[in-house]
Formats: C-alpha cells, structure tokens, sequence
C-alpha cells in the first residue's frame, strides 16, 4: 500500500515539475512554453489563428452595420449572429424564450467534416502545386472533370454484377484519373512549349464546364441515360450514386455525429493529407519535384528532368481535385446539377484561400479546409436563425477569409519584421540576441560580407 | 569631428547564429577613397547594409556631417546622398537604361513623366563621367560592365556624394576594372566620398587612400594605403601570412580524359554560333585553362560540354565514350563534375537547406535513400562530414537555409559537393569570381589537389593572375573559337592579353579554318 502511495507521489511530483518547467526556466533550459513560441512553427500557426480571430470579428462587425442599416434588423439579432459566427457550430436551436442555446450539436459538427472532405482535397491540390512552383487555377476544372467520370465508373458498372465496394474503388479512381488528366494538359503546355500554366488552366476549366454539360445533356448528352428522370428531378440532376447502390461507407462517423451527412471520406482526406505530407517531405520524389520549384535551373543542372516534374506535379494536383470530386459525390447523398456550363464549383476555387491560410503545408490544409467548412456551416446557421440573408452571410465569410489571408502579414509582426525599429540608440539585449537567433526572419535575406 | 561625411560608431548587427558586426567603427573622410577590405562573411556587406538602411543594426550610431542621423530604408539613405551599387545590380531588366536610372526618381508635370530633361541630364553625367552606355537599350540586351555603370549613373543622377560599390570589380574584365578606377578617381576629384568593398588587394593599392580592414565581424583596423603593403593588408584580413603564388608540383600527364571534336554551338542570345568548330582535348592531371573576356563563347561551350544546352554540330567524348547527346545526370554518372559560373541560378537551391544542397548531385544514389524514401541519418552524416573536411561556416550547420550563407561558404558548398563525387574530369567555371583571398587561396589547392589526384581539370577563367598561376596549359578563346595555344611558363600576361584582345592568333588555328 505504502509503494503505491509512493509511486504516486513520485508521479504528482513528476507532473508538477512538467508544469513548473513551462512557465519558469529551469536549469539551462528555457520555459518550455517560451521555446515553443520561439519555434517558427509556432508563430506560422499563431499568426494563422490570431488572422482568423481578427476576420471573425470584423465578421461581427459588418453585421453590426447591416443591423443599424436596415430597420428590419434589430442589435440583438446581430449579437445573436456575431456569436453563431464564433460557435455556430455549437448552436442547438433557439429554446422557447427565443434565446440561443448552445450545446453539442452532432448534426452540425459532422456537416462541416462532410463539407470539409472536398475542401481539403482541392486544397492540397493547390499547395501541391505552389510547392512545386506552379499555380493550379485549374482545380475547378479538375474537379468537374472528376466529379464527370466518377459518376459515369459509379452509375455505369451495375453492383449486380461487380460487388459495390469494387465498384466505389473503381469511381475513386476514375475520379482522380479524371482530375489527373485535367491536371496533366496545362503541365504539358508548361513543360514543352513554356505556357503559362495559369492561361492553359483557365481554359481548360471552361473546356471542363462545357464538356461536362455535352456529356450529360437531356437531349443529346452520351451520358443522358443517367438523368434522373423523375418529377421533382426533372433532368436536371444525375442520380445519386446511391441509385447504383454505391456509397462510401461510413465508418462509424454517423453513430459519432448523429443526423449529419459525415462519412469516412473525410478519414480518407485525412490520410491522403498524410500522404502527400510525406511524399513531398520525406521522399526522393518529393525532394525533386521541390527542387525544381524552388529553382527549375538548379534543378536541371543536377540533371532532374524539370520537364517531366512539372507534368508530374500537375498531374497530382489534378489527380487530389479530381478526388476531392470523387469523395463529395460518391458519398451517397450529394446530387449532382449536370448543366455546368454556366458556373465553374467553388469548390475548386475555395482551394487557393485554403492551402495560402495553410502556407501550403499539406497537414496545415486539414485544419484550414476544415476552417473554410465551419464558416460555411455557421453561415447556415446565420441564415436559418437570424433575419441575416445568406447573401449577407456570404460577405461575412467572404471576409473572413479575405483577413485570413493576412496571416503572412501577422507572421512578420509576430517575428518582428513587420515593424522595424526606430530610434538612434537601441541597448541591445541579451535576450533580444537569444531570441534572434531562434528567428528565422532572415530567411529571405542575404548575409554576404 | 565634422571631418566626417560619415561616421558608424559602435555598429553591431546581429544575424541568427552569427555576429555580422561587432562594434565596427567607420569614418568616411569627404573625398576620399575608402576601401572595405575583408574575407567573405566578414561583415563588409552587412556593414554596408546598415549604412544603406537595409538592416537596423541591434547597437550603434551614424552620424553625417557630424550630426546623429537614422537611415531606416534606401529612401532615408536616398535623402541623405547615400547611394550603392549592390553586388547582384538591382535593375529592372524588361526596362530601358534611361528608365532604370530614373525610376524611384522620375521629374513629372502633372502626373507625366518629364523624359526629356531626365534625358539631357543623364548626357550630361554620360558625358562628364565618361560612362559610355547606349541610353535606350533595354538592360537585359547590354552586357554586365554596361549594367554597373547604369547603376553608377543612377547614384549619380540622385546627386548622391557618398557612393558605396559593393564589389564591383568581381564581374568585370581587367579593362572594365581600369575604366572604373578612373571614373572612382573623377569622382574623387567632384569631392565625392566612395566607399568601395572589395577583396582585391591590387585594386586597393592602386585606387584607394584609406581602407579599413574587418575581420569575422570585427574591426582590425584602419591604415592609410601610402603607408601600407599587399602583404601587410592581406595579413590584416585573413590573420594569417598568405602566398600569392600557388604552390604546385610538375603535373604528371596521363590519358587524355576529356575529347572536343569539331564542336559548333549556337547561341541563344544572338541565333549565330557562339561557338565555332572548337577541338581539344583535356587529359588525366593536368589543368587546362580557358582564358577570354567574358562573352567570347566560354558559357555557351560549357553549358553544351554539361549537357545544359544542346550542341549543334561536333562531338564531346569522357573517356572515350561519346556524350555529345547524353542526358546531364548520365553525364554526372560518367566522372563529369561542374562548378557553375553563377551559383544562385545553377549552383544552389536557395530555399533548401545546406544538407539539401549537399546532396543535390546524388540523393538519388542507394545510400541516401530507401525505397525512395530520404535516409536522413545518413544525409546528415554525409553533409556533416562535408562541412568539417571543406571548413563551410554557417549559422546552424547541416540545416541552415542556403540563402542565409556568405557568398564564400556557397561556393565552399558546391565545390564540396562536386569535388566529393570524384570526378574523372572537373569542370569549374570562374570558381573564385567574387571571393575573397583566403577562399581563393583554398580554391585553388583544392583544383590542384585534384590534378595531383590524376584527375583532369578545366578551368574557365576570367583572370589573368588566376589562367597564370594555376593552369598548365592554356587555350584562348576569342569570338567562339580557339585562337591560342599557350604555356603558362613560357609565356607573359601581356602575350596572353593580346591573344584575349583578338590581336594575335597561332599560325596554325588560322590555317585550319
């Protein structure tokens, strides 16, 4: 009895010391909490954090404007919606007071993981190719083409004959395929003729949007037979995948966020999130497809082929929209509007915002796709629960997002760079000296001399 | 006091890991001469920097004309009559040069441009400086001596009377370096003040009247050049006595390594063939000098010899095997090593760190990698291993960003990882441009380590102290083609001047064309 009462007073005292050590400097090391904050890690994803809290409130802002603006808003709505910006996600309703009332809410928790699965893919598609030193304006494009072939592979192969499971691997493919292919032709252009890959990627997202809407056309469409041709539907949209009996499994998430859409497609994200963090970080491949972004000449100079690494580049930035597509139709209750040659999907486009607030770190991507998804769910709730449209709610996200993107500017005034310092005669001091050296903030200058 | 224009007292910069400048002190007399001599990484840039408001130093004060002054950007140094030409220029390369020089300072009626007067001024300065540069060439068209004097005119233009020149001889040829010793003295005699950095001892001698000396960051001292010599001020910078001539045993020459026949490469720049019908051959420890002024042809060749560009006609054989078509990593594979002639566009990956650049040449052999996956034990051993045997200093070692290194520890890196492969034939293309004579000295060991070694070695070199000292034998190459065959100790520096001038050319070369 008297060695487990030991023992435990050996571990509190362990544990107490833990905690001592983060906040007060112990021996020769510093608080630990302090060298966490002086890793460059840390300040790229505090400056991320403090950017969002900063587009947040000027969320909350605007709606304070609009409700002085228009009569038919009172303040008390604007609060209402200033705090389903910040936790709407946490929102259970209204209870019969009419105030809100805030608890876990599963439904919601698990749309913003379903609407996150694509997100975060054509996010990745996006950092990808800023890695590599390409701009993928294409994933829209990629991302159609996917969302194409998936459907086609999904509704075409009868799970009558091909069990389902086969038949979801196979779409999954054809999806990234799709994409892959959207992503290759713009890299080919880059690669042998020199094109700008942002030109060739433009049009090929508007070859996508008008092909797509050529394929599945109601009169003339190759694909037409997979219209949904009942009433309500009216030709409009192409069936569920569900129709063929084709879904991606849900792998226990539904118990977990009861009433929600969610489905493993946000595991399967995440682990090709993983994925691609080692490939470009641990892998020879990923080393040359770096090289020949950071410095093309250097690249050919060690006789990497820079050619065909762009194409390769493009082609998995293709390939994770093309997946993105694949993932948020085959999850069963996504209905798919054939007649794209109108509007490129946001989708696609949401990819920039999410992999730049990420600074194109491929494990960063999952939590700002994540973000971008919350904001949408709370823009639904902004609209369901308060007088706000989703037009208005649209312009809050909008900035939001926007001042997100300030988070370069935040990093360089958390690292000191942003305000430099004034005055004749700065005392330097020592612990300006220790904390310099830990910076990184030279990285982009030179110290020749 | 106010003998001063300038004045930095007690400047300390600090860098991550590294002490740039430690309590420098620096007095620029008005109208003098004063030159900044140190190795690379000494400081003399980041020095030069702060002065210019590009860093704000952690300690210290400037002081003008004997008053307290604060330069937080180029556009206070601006105001103040500070005026530098960097090391890599800062031009506008898509612009005109009479764009260049006024832009940022651009004279306007209403929101318009005034051109004309800009135009008359810049003649004016052209003419009184004697700065021949074509006005309306676009600066991409005009070669790198015309880029240094648009960047001369753009101080000039801003009545700048403090002028630093960070480095400016290391991209010229000697009869460009001459011209900018009399324009420097011209501009003594307008009272303007010159700071000039560099790590030529020559010129120092030949231009300056004071200089003061850094050392790892910290101030050796300031002498006035009467009273000084070479030996005493190279002693001053590296800490150590230094031997100008390079010391090496009789080359013992073995099989021929390296065959050249017939070879033609076009240009990219002008469609016309930069090199003509060149053959040689480069054998087994010796090293073989291509001497010429810059833009003879000696960048097009090299490039085609590494695989960079395509050869138009003619054939390049390594040890007897035919490359002329081979792709450049298979070059690699055979015993082809090259020191690129610019090291940011080729040499190096800027944003990768050290180990990364270490390993640029073979992370793809067996050792560095499983399964495509990056051994990075074995990587860090490797460049741990390379940064004690080639002495590179850095900040933090194995994982300090290349950008963040001094011009000397980039080159030590290429050289490090590309003599480390042991090459049968090394390739060094103006390996000692821009450093600083200890790192040269190094350099220099290093290429004739390697002769010893059995290793054939081709130099491309834009100095004649450099093409004198260390080849054993010399090819001239003028306008594309080799008109000049020569031995280093059987010739003078003013035979070869002549051969690099186009003035004279074997007997033989001419009959064979």
């Amino acid at each position: 009895m008297n060695k487990v009462k030991e023992h435990f007073k050996r571990l509190l005292s362990n544990i107490g010391k833990w905690f001592k050590s983060l906040f007060v400097r112990v021996e020769d090391n510093d608080a630990k909490l302090l060298t966490l904050y002086k890793k460059p890690q840390t300040k790229s994803i505090l400056s991320s954090l403090i950017s969002i809290f900063i587009g947040i409130l000027l969320g909350g802002i605007i709606l304070y404007i609009m409700a002085l603006a228009s009569s038919g808003i009172s303040l008390k709505a604007a609060w209402d919606g200033f705090r389903l910006i910040f936790i709407g996600v946490f929102n259970t309703g209204r209870n019969a007071q009419g105030k809100l009332t805030f608890g876990f809410n599963g439904t919601n928790i698990g749309n913003v993981f379903f609407r996150a699965t694509p997100i975060i893919l054509t996010g990745l598609s996006v950092a990808v190719a800023f890695k590599t030193g390409l701009f993928n304006i294409g994933a829209p494009g990629q991302y159609l083409l996917g969302t194409a072939t998936t459907y086609i592979v999904a509704l075409s192969i009868p799970t009558a004959v091909v069990p389902a499971w086969i038949v979801w691997t196979l779409a999954f493919l054809a999806g990234i395929l799709g994409g892959a292919l959207w992503g290759v032709i713009p890299g080919l252009f880059k690669s042998l003729l020199n094109i700008n890959e942002v030109i060739t990627c433009i049009m090929t997202n508007w070859i996508a949007a008008n092909l797509v809407t050529a394929l599945f056309d109601n009169n003339t469409g190759v694909y037409k037979h997979l219209l949904d041709p009942s009433p309500t539907k009216n030709f409009a949209y192409l069936y569920k995948t569900t129709y063929n009996g084709v879904a991606t499994s849900k792998m226990g998430l539904d118990k977990l966020f009861p009433g929600s859409q969610v489905n493993g497609g946000i595991i399967i994200a995440i682990v090709i999130a993983v994925l691609i963090y080692i490939i470009l970080n641990k892998t020879t491949f990923g080393y040359q497809l770096k090289a020949c972004g950071y410095n093309r000449h250097a690249a050919k100079y060690a006789g990497i082929n820079e050619k065909i690494n762009i194409v390769y580049s493009m082609a998995i930035a293709g390939g994770l929209a093309g997946a993105g597509a694949a993932l948020y139709y085959l999850s069963g209750n996504t209905e798919f509007y054939w007649s794209t040659y109108q509007a490129l999907p946001t989708t696609g486009f949401n990819g920039i915002p999410v992999a730049l607030l990420a600074y194109n770190n491929p494990i960063g991507v999952i939590f700002s796709g994540v973000f971008m998804s919350y904001l949408n769910v709370a823009g639904l709730q902004l609209k369901n629960l308060t007088p706000f449209n989703e037009f208005i709610t649209d312009i809050i996200i909008a900035s939001i997002v926007y001042l997100s993107a300030f988070s370069l500017a935040v990093k360089d005034i958390l690292t000191g760079k942003f305000f430099k310092k004034r005055g004749h005669i700065v005392k330097i001091e020592e612990e300006k000296a220790v904390s310099l050296k830990t910076n990184e903030n030279t990285k982009d200058k030179e110290v020749i001399g | 006091m106010n003998d001063y224009v300038i004045e930095m007292k007690n400047i300390t910069k600090v860098f991550p890991g590294i002490i740039a400048n430690d309590n420098i002190n620096l007095q620029l007399k008005k109208g003098e001469i004063h030159a900044l001599l140190g190795e690379n990484g000494a400081g003399k840039s980041t020095l030069m920097s702060v002065l210019f408001g590009l860093y704000q130093p952690e300690a210290g004060e400037i002081y003008k004309n004997g008053e307290i002054v604060d330069i937080n950007g180029p556009n206070d140094a601006n105001k103040l009559g500070i005026g530098m030409v960097h090391q890599h220029f800062k031009l506008v390369e898509v612009f005109s040069v009479i764009d260049n020089i006024i832009l940022g300072a651009e004279t306007t009626k209403m929101g318009f441009i005034r051109k004309k007067e800009a135009r008359e001024k810049v003649k004016e300065l052209i003419e009184k400086y004697q700065l021949e540069v074509d006005i309306d060439a676009l600066v991409e068209d005009i070669s790198v001596g015309m880029q240094q004097k648009v960047e001369i005119l753009k101080m000039l233009y801003r009545n700048n009377e403090i002028l630093i020149f960070d480095e400016p001889t290391a991209v010229l040829t000697p009869q460009e370096i001459d011209k900018l010793m009399e324009s420097m003295r011209g501009f003594k005699k307008e009272e303007k003040s010159i700071l000039f950095i560099t790590h030529k001892l020559n010129e120092i001698m030949a231009v300056a009247d004071r200089c003061t000396v850094l050392r790892k960051g910290k101030c050796v001292g300031t002498v006035a050049i009467k009273n000084t010599t070479k030996e005493e001020l190279s002693e001053m910078m590296v800490g150590r006595k230094v031997t100008f001539a390079v010391e090496k045993k009789e080359a013992t020459i073995g099989k021929p390594i390296l065959k050249v026949e017939n070879l033609t490469v076009t240009s990219k720049k002008h469609k016309n063939n930069a090199v003509k019908n060149i053959t040689f051959t480069v054998n087994a420890g010796e090293i073989v000098c291509l001497a010429g002024i810059e833009g003879n042809g000696q960048t097009e060749f090299v490039h085609a010899l590494t695989g960079l560009e395509q050869v138009t006609s003619g054939k390049i054989k390594l040890n007897n095997i035919d490359i002329t078509d081979a792709s450049i990593r298979k070059r690699s594979k055979l015993g082809l090593s090259h020191i690129p002639e610019d090291r940011h566009k080729h040499g190096l990956i800027l944003d990768f760190s050290l180990e990364q650049n270490l390993i640029l040449q073979r992370y793809w052999e067996p050792q560095y990698h499983n399964y495509g996956f990056i051994n990075k034990k074995a990587v860090r051993e490797y460049s741990e291993k390379l940064i004690k045997k080639y002495d590179i200093r850095t900040g933090q070692g194995s994982v300090t960003v290349a950008r963040s290194i001094s011009g000397g520890n980039q080159q030590k890196t290429i050289i490090a990882r590309e003599i480390d492969r042991n090459p049968d034939l090394l390739v060094a293309f103006q390996p000692t441009r821009g450093l600083d004579i200890g790192a040269i000295e190094y350099i220099h060991k290093q290429l004739v380590a390697q002769r010893d070694e059995g290793k054939a070695v081709l130099l491309v070199s834009l100095e004649l102290d450099e093409v004198m000292n260390v080849s054993d034998r010399i090819l001239v190459m003028y306008e594309g083609e080799i008109v000049g065959e020569l031995d280093p100790k059987k010739t003078t520096m003013q035979e070869l001047g002549l051969y690099m001038a186009g003035a004279k050319r074997d007997k033989e070369k001419i009959s064979n064309e």
